[in-house]
């Protein structure tokens, strides 16, 4: 059962998807049939989703051990915009430097960079119990206004026409591409190797041992000697860095520079990766790529049919919501009861 | 008792079937008016299931069950109280910020104006002799008193047939007395009383009939006044009953284990204070502290076992301090605790057995190298706890949600005394766990202790410390008396300690030559 919810989730959604958008007045079986099976059939799409499911995956897997220690991080854009900001930054002081430092500088930044954004939400809530869901969303908004001033001011291209965005990034800041003329980057076997060392590290350590008791019974964790406090910290840290990491990959592979446009709700949609990949790191790799395929499927479907952009964030709010809908089904049962049963006390 | 009457309750083959395990088959037995008759049985017998059938929380699959002659079918448990059945749970459904009165409004299928219904309270209260200020709030009251709001709940009710779910696991000595002239009186005007519980005593003091229960099935209706505690203790478990074997000449050692005016504040609004506790125990002795529940003795566990860290040096092993160390470096010293929750505390039920044994064996026993959990050393060392116990489970990779509650405290029992700790710290070590299990561990901490092991055993069963300790003291709203020798101290004066401030002076009165001898 654990396993079959993902699945009717996005079976439901295609269903739910196909109905919604003929009363919409679309071709809503056709629609459905674009965004789901165009992106797998059509083998120009694939390097499209591999880019795509990249940073859904890392973001994913970090938020995914979050998740399990009942860390409720929603802050990943946010990280995932700092990381690419603090690579940004160092990519701007080495411009007029070269040699094979560079990139990996840059990646530390941006792992560091997740992480501070990520110890934010970790401090007020190991210091003053601030709940841990509105830091972190909220944070997500001050770091784009954070990143506008900077594109606007300070890291503008001197040689970009007063465009808010900064120079182009050289070829010691940007991370190659695996072959030759194609679109496909390093993030992609990254990311892969990403989910299969927070697997192993989530199964065999005594790391996510202490992930999963603390998320699974916070008293037995308690008992058992793992830190509450510690584990907060922990959590918001490494799915701070590893949103971070997703960031610096995405601004070093495809952007290669740093634009307003940057912020795409990758670190959004990855709770809905985290969730449907059942907070396992291997799911979150099927999962990831499944939310690409509706990115890349409802860009497809914009050309062919019409569908509004709006049609792709549809579709993935719909796989959450059904999603957590069929947990809760499987857990309980629906009954019906008459309303004059108030008064139970067993 | 007029046999012409037709019986209260009849049941007849009853049966119930769960995924894999057949709970109760064709089990019948019969309630007269009036009588008070016990349902014993081990945990997993199948006495919680048949009686949440009477109480139409469940439904039989076959068999029938005839209400004063009448067959009938008990939907819910609404048509149940209208048939006039009665519950009083095991574990009360409270609410600890409201008053009494509105706890027993909340309570009532049918909406009574509150002055009428605190007029039906205090006549009931009164026809009964149950002390309890309808006003009180439920937080100020001992569990005693609680117990008496849901007693209360049922009467008002006028039930025909009471049943009382382990009614006496927390009650002091003399709150179990009242508690019986309340039942003794109900039964005179002809309420048939349902009793269950595990206390054989009790029920030979208490019960007209006793219905034992193994695997599901009837193995004997007996009369408890003719049976022996032991008798009854090995038709429950099938076999015979070991009894605690402590090896003569045992010396006790030097202080292992030493707590010097240890004070917390509790944590949260219903928690206790511990204030000025002192108490030391020496190698190979079993030290207990008796007590109502709620008076401390969870505050203290988590003291003492390092969860809730307290004064450098309130915490001593072998003389050094260890207040402010956490549970792992405790655990490293060689002291192993029990917490009374099983589950989610000193277990965690969507965890395996092994990975359960890895949440405190990990650094005692060498199950982590570079930071990875070593799963074959933990998986080898649960078989040995599930051999070494007779847990009843699928093997190291069951849940431990997957096992009855008194295999799991089976397990958490074994798992932390095959880690030969040099001082361990139980809570309600036998909560729940039925006679032949209790026998088990009672043994292994007696053989802990013999081995040089110093043991505190926190327990609100005062037959337990009795039988297990060498002294013991009482704990009572965060202090603790001071210690007693085993063998010098008598039940009631121990159980006025335990009533402390609690009970008025009638509660408290020593009826002559009560039922309880305190084995020497």
């Amino acid at each position: 059962m654990l396993y079959a919810a993902p699945v009717a989730a996005v079976l439901l959604t295609m269903v739910l998807g196909a109905i919604i958008f003929s009363l919409m007045g679309y071709n809503g079986v056709g629609a459905v049939i674009e965004i789901f099976t165009r992106p797998i059939t059509n083998p120009l799409k694939w390097q499209d989703l591999g880019i795509k499911a990249a940073p859904l995956v890392v973001i994913g897997v970090g938020l995914s051990i979050a998740y399990r220690a009942n860390v409720w991080n929603i802050g990943a854009e946010g990280q995932y915009i700092a990381g690419a900001m603090a690579g940004t930054a160092v990519a701007l002081l080495t411009m007029s430097m070269e040699g094979p430092w560079i990139l990996p500088a840059m990646i530390v930044a941006g792992v560091l960079g997740g992480m501070a954004w990520g110890a934010i939400p970790a401090l007020l809530k190991t210091e003053f119990a601030v709940n841990e869901i509105l830091t972190s969303l909220m944070l997500n908004y001050a770091i784009v206004h954070l990143l506008y001033f900077l594109l606007r001011g300070p890291w503008r291209d001197p040689m970009g026409f007063s465009f808010p965005q900064t120079s182009l990034f050289t070829p010691s800041q940007s991370l190659p591409y695996l072959w030759q003329g194609t679109i496909m980057h390093w993030g992609v076997p990254i990311a892969v190797i990403v989910a299969l060392v927070a697997w192993f590290v989530m199964s065999r350590s005594v790391f996510g041992f202490q992930i999963k008791v603390v998320g699974a019974a916070p008293s037995a964790a308690r008992y058992g000697g793992f830190s509450t406090r510690n584990t907060v910290w922990l959590a918001l840290l490494v799915s701070g860095g590893l949103a971070g990491l997703a960031g610096i990959l995405e601004v070093a592979g495809p952007f290669r520079q740093m634009v307003p446009g940057f912020p795409t709700g990758y670190g959004f949609t990855a709770i809905i990766v985290a969730f449907l990949g059942r907070l396992n790191p291997l799911g979150v790799i099927v999962a990831g790529i499944v939310l690409a395929i509706t990115y890349v499927g409802g860009e497809v479907a914009q050309t062919t049919i019409g569908l509004p952009s709006a049609a792709t964030g549809i579709f993935q709010a719909m796989m959450l919501f059904l999603l957590l809908a069929g947990d809760i089904l499987v857990r309980y049962r629906l009954k019906a009861v008459r309303p004059a049963t108030a008064g139970e006390t067993a | 008792m007029d046999a012409n009457l037709p019986l209260r309750l009849e049941l007849t083959g009853i049966t119930k079937q769960f995924p894999g395990v057949l709970a109760n088959d064709h089990v019948s037995f019969s309630v007269r008016p009036g009588e008070i008759h016990a349902l014993l049985g081990e945990n997993g017998a199948g006495k919680s299931t048949l009686v949440k059938m009477i109480y139409g929380i469940m439904q039989p699959d076959a068999g029938e069950i005839r209400w004063d002659g009448q067959p009938v079918s008990i939907p819910n448990p609404k048509s149940a109280r209208k048939l006039g059945i009665g519950m009083v749970f095991q574990h009360f459904s409270l609410f600890e910020a409201l008053t009494v009165l509105e706890n027993i409004a909340l309570g009532m299928d049918a909406k009574i104006p509150s002055r009428l219904l605190e007029a039906k309270i205090r006549e009931v209260m009164n026809q009964y002799g149950l002390k309890l200020d309808p006003h009180r709030v439920v937080s100020t009251l001992s569990v005693g008193e609680r117990q008496r709001i849901e007693i209360v709940r049922a009467l008002l009710l006028t039930p025909k047939l009471l049943i009382m779910d382990e009614p006496t696991s927390v009650l002091t000595p003399q709150e179990v007395d009242q508690l019986f002239i309340v039942l003794r009186k109900l039964a005179a005007e002809g309420c048939s009383i349902l009793y269950i519980s595990h206390k054989l005593h009790e029920i030979k003091a208490l019960c007209d009939t006793a219905t034992i229960l193994r695997a599901g099935k009837v193995v004997d209706t007996c009369d408890p006044g003719i049976e022996t505690s032991r008798s009854m203790a090995e038709k429950m478990i099938g076999g015979n009953l070991k009894d605690i074997v402590k090896q003569g000449g045992r010396s006790l050692g030097e202080p292992a284990f030493t707590i010097s005016h240890l004070s917390l504040p509790a944590a949260g609004p219903f928690g206790t204070d511990l204030e000025d506790i002192s108490f030391s125990v020496r190698k190979g002795e079993v030290f207990g502290i008796a007590g109502v529940a709620g008076n401390g003795q969870n505050e203290l566990l988590l003291a003492l076992d390092g969860e809730v860290a307290s004064a450098p040096g309130a915490i001593a092993m072998d003389g050094h301090p260890v207040g402010q160390l956490h549970t792992s470096a405790r655990r490293k010293r060689g002291l192993c605790a029990v917490p009374e929750e099983r589950n989610g505390h000193a277990a965690v039920g969507d965890f395996t057995l092994s990975e359960n044994t890895v949440l405190t064996a990990r650094n005692r026993l060498g199950m982590v190298s570079a930071g990875l959990i070593k799963a074959g050393a933990a998986r080898t060392f649960t078989g040995e706890v599930i051999a070494a116990f007779a847990v009843k489970a699928l093997g190291p990779g069951a849940t431990a949600g997957s096992l009855s509650g008194g295999n799991l405290q089976k397990y958490i029992m074994g798992r932390e005394i095959l880690q030969k700790p040099t001082v361990l710290v139980v809570n309600q070590p036998t909560w729940g766990v039925d006679a032949g299990a209790a026998a088990a561990i009672h043994q292994a901490l007696v053989d802990l202790a013999a081995s040089g092991s110093a043991i505190v055993v926190i327990s609100q069963d005062l037959d337990e410390l009795l039988s297990l300790c060498d002294t013991l003291a009482v704990i009572n709203e965060g202090r603790l008396s001071a210690r007693m020798n085993v063998g010098e101290v008598s039940v009631e004066e121990i159980g006025l300690l335990m009533g402390g401030v609690h009970g008025t002076p009638e509660e408290t009165h020593i009826a002559p030559g009560g039922e309880h001898a305190v084995p020497a």
